[in-house]
């Protein structure tokens, strides 16, 4: 069935990368109620959306095991991520929207 | 499994009597059939969309003619732009696509047969729910929607009911807030929303088909840079479709909400934003006219080596050019809304953006010019429409390029300028490219040739009708006449063109009738096409025509380009082709290999799941217009059952049955006749 | 999903390939395209999300954070099971597949009920409807689109665990189907993060 991956992680390692997400899951709340505190503008937006990227990464390529995949994947995926991202933040600066907490 | 696999090797495997009969139609899963049926549904809507373009000009060719309402006239100008790209070029690509790329590169259908055949009924029901809103839509307050005002007049214009008018009517572009809820009451543009969504849906499933294909389905030694052109074009237009199509789906989904459930997103008055429906329509829009062409550019791209005996120009340029078309094809589509308000800062880069796009195009249309250069040309059918389609292409292509200057731009914006443009490249272009394949492939349907001299004078009653049509219309879009405009009033001079342009469509319009005189005639009466009728290039004619339902009796195994030009031609010491002695022989051999296979083929069973499972989606979407009825909420649920009993008996059911068990005697029987008469 | 192409040696039709599966690829493909339909969901919302001077409540001003995140734990820790019962698939264990699936389905369900909370909770107490302003409009088009999505996967999930339970084990092709539908799960997962923050933590009412 899975005959063209190899050395997947061990359930230990899914929990282990579980633990991850939820730690980072608990940050990005923290820094909702940090910012509100001291109003720390577009540095939280940038740790926020890093964080999020950073959760997204880690889901991608180990729990869709995107890492030990063929190349092919990865690079339609990646395409639909980029095309998607570049051509909203077109639309939205044409728009002239800056939506977000700090931007 | 041991005792069948002795069974196979003595017997040839025939599927039950279900491939053919009328019923094999509606439960084929066989690419070539399902090509077929995209092919004969887009002709028809050609001919739908024609009849309406000929009412449009029938109305034009006099100056404040009284032949349409209003109403009509925008309904009409709706579905002929509507029909004429979402079911008449989309589905006749989806054709060419389904029915050569597996032939193409060598392989015995496509990857996922049934989700094939669920396109092509999805597509087929979206048409149908589409143009059902000529017999249930209407121009009323829509039921459902809470405190519309009531229409003017039924169609939104003078005149008194008219049935025309209850149709669509808000452009095939549906800009907001126009085709809202407040200004296009009544459910006519829900039919066109949601047909939409059903086709989009339809064209998504087939692009993720096309790709795996493509990628996973190559015969052996088919590398990619080994493909035909086209069947790059199509892969090409596969990924535009997939990145393109989500697009107008939420676009089309946020029209429905506002118009369905009162969600705000283009209520100006409310905060909503007209010019976001702009953004996503053409985000997805420009892309698509891509989508229309690159599949012509691709069936041009095989037809002229084949009638100039050379190869292609420039192969991998030509393939790349493609590529970055549709690549920069993405960063462009704020040039439709160089009128709209945008930035300047967006103009300037959305214009230069655009005049990129010349760069690649010219190269490929310099390749075709190499390819014909010092070639010895035969001017047969294809050839004539293939040269045809350059020549049309190039003019469309040119003045597509002086609406990249934004100044000049907002002069044509919304004139016949712009109309005479998107019709060379669609009609002079897509058109006359979708025609040169229908020459050029009806000998691999078919076993037959279609009647050159009525091909050509098919080819030249076109080309000149085209040119009656649209060539004046760049001269009456720089007087200033306006698109989408029921009337012109006489001191405005423009009637003596209008008339010729009207005289125009009218003798495409015979032409047409020469072709399908042509089709049905040469059937039945044509010459007999043989394997090779062209001196082709390409793996689709390496096997017997018409196509055996099998395709390939073995896969071919692929070495280089044009693999099958080589198995005939040799070069010479100055590089020229010279034909093999035994080519004749090749070809002979091809042909009896080609019809009788050695062992066992075993195709995908025919299934009804397919098809009921795209029947429950115009239910559902019927069912969502009507939604505050009771009638409607049953039609949902109706739909909803259908659909996913469907899908369960389409889990259940395998792909291909187990025919390991049992073989029918009869089918046995036959098959050993057959071997025995082979021998 | 056994839409393929049989590829059995006997017919010893080779092809050139990615070297990844029919069905596998097209997952893949047909995933990446689903960014593009999500990002217009999301650029919809980021577009209206703080556009002032319209009848309220706005998204932003009600948002329940600390349940939410409760939600979004919930809907990541299904990502956790997903995976971990396609592990046990891999390994053989039947029992743990049946298991990590239905708790996979019971999570993502818990996910479910808790935007059902949310939306009821928005519109009774709140009284922000699809209809109030283009910023709440947004917000349940992308939101609900996004749940559509979960539901569509816990009745996949379900139907799995259903014929593992009543046939005792999944064979080998309702394994590659446990596969893509891990793949789809994860992905609406992903989606989510993305969700979580860009339209939860970072949205600003109108000023």
């Amino acid at each position: 069935m899975s005959s063209e991956h190899h050395a997947h992680p061990t359930p230990r390692q899914y929990w282990m990368i579980a633990v991850i997400l939820a730690v980072l899951t608990a940050i990005e709340v923290g820094m909702f109620y940090l910012d509100r505190a001291l109003s720390l503008g577009a540095l939280n937006a940038v740790i926020l959306i890093s964080l999020a990227l950073l959760k997204f990464v880690i889901v991608v390529g180990w729990y869709m095991h995107l890492r030990f995949e063929k190349g092919t994947l990865n690079k339609f995926f990646t395409a639909g991520f980029i095309l998607a991202g570049a051509l909203y933040l077109v639309v939205l600066s044409a728009l002239g929207v800056v939506a977000i907490r700090g931007g | 499994m041991t005792a069948t696999a002795e069974r196979q090797a003595t017997t040839i495997f025939k599927r039950p009597s279900s491939t053919t009969g009328w019923v094999s139609w509606l439960t084929t899963v066989d690419h070539k059939k399902i090509g077929i049926l995209y092919g004969y549904a887009a002709f028809f809507f050609f001919l739908i969309g024609g009849i309406e373009a000929l009412l449009l000009r029938v109305q034009l060719a006099q100056a404040n003619s009284e032949f349409l309402t209003a109403g009509a006239y925008n309904a009409l100008f709706t579905m002929h732009g509507t029909t004429m790209v979402f079911l008449f070029i989309m589905p006749a690509s989806a054709a060419f696509m389904n029915y050569l790329i597996p032939l193409m590169i060598g392989a015995r259908d496509v990857a996922f047969p049934r989700l094939n055949a669920l396109s092509w009924w999805i597509f087929f029901f979206g048409a149908i729910f589409l143009y059902s809103t000529f017999f249930f839509g209407t121009s009323l307050a829509p039921i459902g929607a809470e405190g519309v005002p009531g229409n003017l007049a039924p169609g939104g214009g003078p005149g008194s009911f008219n049935w025309l008018a209850d149709s669509p009517d808000g452009g095939w572009f549906g800009y907001q807030p126009n085709a809202g809820p407040l200004y296009s009451p009544g459910t006519a543009m829900d039919y066109w929303a949601l047909g939409l969504q059903i086709i989009g849906l339809a064209s998504l499933i087939s692009s993720i088909n096309f790709i795996v294909t493509v990628l996973n389905m190559r015969a052996k030694g088919m590398r990619l840079l080994r493909m035909p052109v086209f069947v790059w074009m199509s892969t090409v237009v596969a990924f535009l479709l997939l990145f393109s199509l989500p697009i107008i789906a939420v676009a089309l989904f946020m029209v429905t909400f506002d118009r369905q459930f009162g969600s705000l997103f283009f209520a100006a008055s409310a905060g909503g934003d007209p010019i976001l429906w702009q953004h996503l329509f053409w985000l997805f829009g420009h892309p698509e006219v891509y989508i229309l062409i690159l599949p012509a550019m691709g069936i041009v791209s095989e037809v002229l080596p084949v009638f100039s005996k050379k190869p292609l120009f420039g192969y991998s340029a030509v393939v790349f050019a493609g590529a970055a078309i549709a690549f920069l094809g993405f960063g462009v589509w704020a040039h439709h809304m160089f009128a709209s308000g945008i930035t300047p800062v967006a103009q300037a880069a959305f214009g230069l953006a655009t005049m990129t796009i010349a760069i690649p195009t010219g190269i490929k249309i310099f390749n075709w010019l190499g390819t014909m250069w010092g070639g010895r040309i035969r001017f047969t059918p294809p050839m004539l429409f293939a040269i045809g389609f350059v020549a049309m292409f190039t003019i469309g292509g040119l003045s597509g390029v002086t609406h990249a200057v934004v100044p000049s731009d907002w002069q044509q914006t919304d004139t016949y300028y712009i109309v005479a443009h998107f019709h060379y490249v669609l009609f002079g272009g897509a058109v006359f490219g979708l025609f040169a394949g229908l020459y050029y492939w009806f000998p691999k349907l078919t076993g037959k040739v279609m009647n050159p001299r009525l091909g050509k004078t098919h080819f030249w009653m076109q080309f000149v009708g085209f040119n009656l049509t649209f060539a004046p219309m760049h001269w009456l879009g720089l007087q200033g006449m306006v698109r989408r405009t029921w009337k012109y009033a006489p001191e405005f001079g423009l009637e003596p063109w209008n008339v010729v342009v009207t005289i125009g469509a009218f003798v495409i319009a015979l032409s047409i009738l020469v072709f399908i005189y042509n089709w049905y005639h040469s059937r039945r009466h044509g010459e007999d096409s043989g394997l090779d009728p062209w001196d082709a290039r390409t793996l689709e004619w390496s096997i017997p025509s018409p196509t055996p339902e099998y395709n390939f009796a073995t896969p071919p195994v692929v070495t280089r380009l044009d693999h099958f030009w080589h198995m005939k031609y040799d070069e010479d010491a100055e590089g020229r082709a010279v034909r093999r002695d035994d080519a004749d022989e090749v070809i002979a051999r091809l042909e009896h290999d080609g019809n009788n296979p050695t062992e066992a083929i075993h195709l995908p069973n025919p299934s009804y799941f397919p098809l009921l499972l795209a029947l429950g989606f115009p239910i559902i979407f019927y069912g969502i217009i009507y939604h505050t009825s009771a009638f409607g909420k049953a039609l949902i649920l109706i739909g909803a059952v259908i659909s996913l009993s469907a899908a369960i008996g389409w889990g259940i059911e395998p792909l291909e049955e187990p025919h390991d068990e049992h073989v029918d005697e009869d089918e046995r029987d036959k098959a050993v006749d057959k071997e025995l008469v082979d021998e | 999903m056994s839409d393929v192409i049989h590829e059995a040696p006997a017919h010893h039709n080779e092809h050139e390939g990615v070297g990844v599966s029919h069905t596998k690829l097209g997952m893949w493909v047909f995933l990446s395209s689903e960014f593009l339909f999500f990002g217009a969901l999301i650029t919809n919302y980021l577009l209206y999300s703080n556009r002032g001077g319209f009848p309220g409540p706005y998204p932003a001003e009600i948002y329940d954070i600390p349940f939410t995140s409760v939600s979004s734990f919930v809907l990541l820790m299904s990502s956790l099971t997903m995976v971990l019962a396609h592990n046990a698939l891999s390994r053989n264990d039947q029992n743990g597949t049946r298991t990590w699936l239905f708790a996979t389905a019971a999570l993502g369900s818990v996910f479910l009920g808790g935007q059902v909370f949310e939306f009821t909770e928005f519109i009774v107490e709140f009284d922000m409807k699809l209809s109030t302003n283009p910023a709440a409009s947004a917000f349940y088009l992308l939101t609900g689109f996004h749940g559509t999505h979960v539901a569509i996967g816990v009745i996949m999930l379900l139907s799995l665990w259903g014929i593992s339970r009543r046939q005792g084990s999944l064979s080998e092709k309702q394994g590659l189907n446990l596969e893509l539908v891990g793949l789809y799960w994860h992905f609406v997962d992903i989606i989510w993060i993305v969700i979580f923050t860009v339209v939860y933590l970072l949205s600003l009412p109108p000023t």
